[in-house]
């Protein structure tokens, strides 16, 4: 289905930041040498914060815009 | 929380994104937004959270440490067959969980020492990637060894308490007590991990 608006679009880049995140976990947790512990830390963590941050922005963003489409009120006339 | 069971938490969390990346749309509905809210926030910071908490554990296993290269004489030193060596004499007799030998002596038993460890193990890495690592044998503490590991376990123990060299200077014990009189460097339990001598010595074939 494509994107139907920016909200959808930031939820897209959001869910791909957090499922390459969420693979360096996985991957992480399979390889069990001390550099997987500082890539899941730094590369995975970074991933999944990175998504998640992204996510509640564009909650912020579509709150706003949302704001700003509403109508004031009906126009007399 | 076993490690399978996180793999397969986020194999699910995964395909829950997977479904919110190619059906955005499903958020137009309350129930969506509330599926989306899980599934982008809570279910990753968990997935994370376990995720870490497990590789913690993990790091504090005697095969984790003994992973590096330059640690295998280290491991080597815990099978000697003579009762001077410290370690080996811990590891050997099971005074220290054989499974996390290095971690349970060489960890900081105060407020974040765990913490503090990890970050000991983060120089490392430091080293070991981006820096020339020194050979095995010349590898130094950050820091001399604290009492206070040893006293961890030994503190109250008869053998320490009434042991006849710990009570012949009666100033022996407050003085190790106090970290004042180091158990390790002052020329009682020297006889560590010694690797110079690893080549002159017997090992034992147990199955620890």
């Amino acid at each position: 289905m494509p994107p139907t608006g920016p909200i959808d679009r930031r939820l897209r880049i959001s869910g791909l930041l957090l499922i390459l995140g969420l693979l360096v976990e996985c991957l992480c947790l399979l390889w069990s040498r001390p550099i997987a512990f500082v890539l899941l830390v730094g590369l995975g963590g970074g991933l999944i914060a990175a998504g998640v941050f992204f996510f509640l922005y564009s909650l912020l963003f579509a709150a706003h815009s949302g704001k700003d489409e509403k109508p004031d009120g009906p126009q007399a006339g | 929380m076993p490690t399978a069971a996180i793999l397969i938490l986020i194999l699910f969390t995964a395909l829950f994104v997977a479904v919110l990346v190619f059906r955005p749309a499903i958020t137009i509905h309350p129930g969506g937004k509330i599926f989306a809210f899980g599934v982008l926030f809570f279910l990753p910071l968990f997935c994370l959270v376990e995720g870490v908490d497990s590789e913690m554990e993990r790091s504090k296993s005697t095969a984790f440490c003994l992973s590096c290269h330059i640690m295998e004489p280290y491991g080597k030193s815990l099978r000697v067959d003579d009762a001077t060596y410290l370690a080996a004499a811990h590891f050997q007799n099971h005074r220290v969980p054989a499974d996390e030998a290095c971690y349970t002596c060489h960890t900081d038993y105060a407020m974040f020492g765990t913490f503090k460890a990890k970050l000991g193990g983060l120089r490392h890495l430091y080293v070991h990637y981006l820096r020339k690592e020194p050979a095995p044998e010349d590898i130094q503490l950050h820091e001399p060894y604290n009492n206070r590991e040893c006293l961890h376990c030994h503190l109250g123990a008869r053998s320490f308490e009434q042991g006849a060299v710990h009570n012949a200077d009666p100033d022996t014990l407050p003085a190790v007590k106090a970290n004042k009189l180091s158990c390790i460097s002052s020329g009682c339990h020297d006889v560590v991990h010694n690797l110079r001598q690893l080549d002159q010595v017997k090992f034992w074939g147990g199955a620890n």
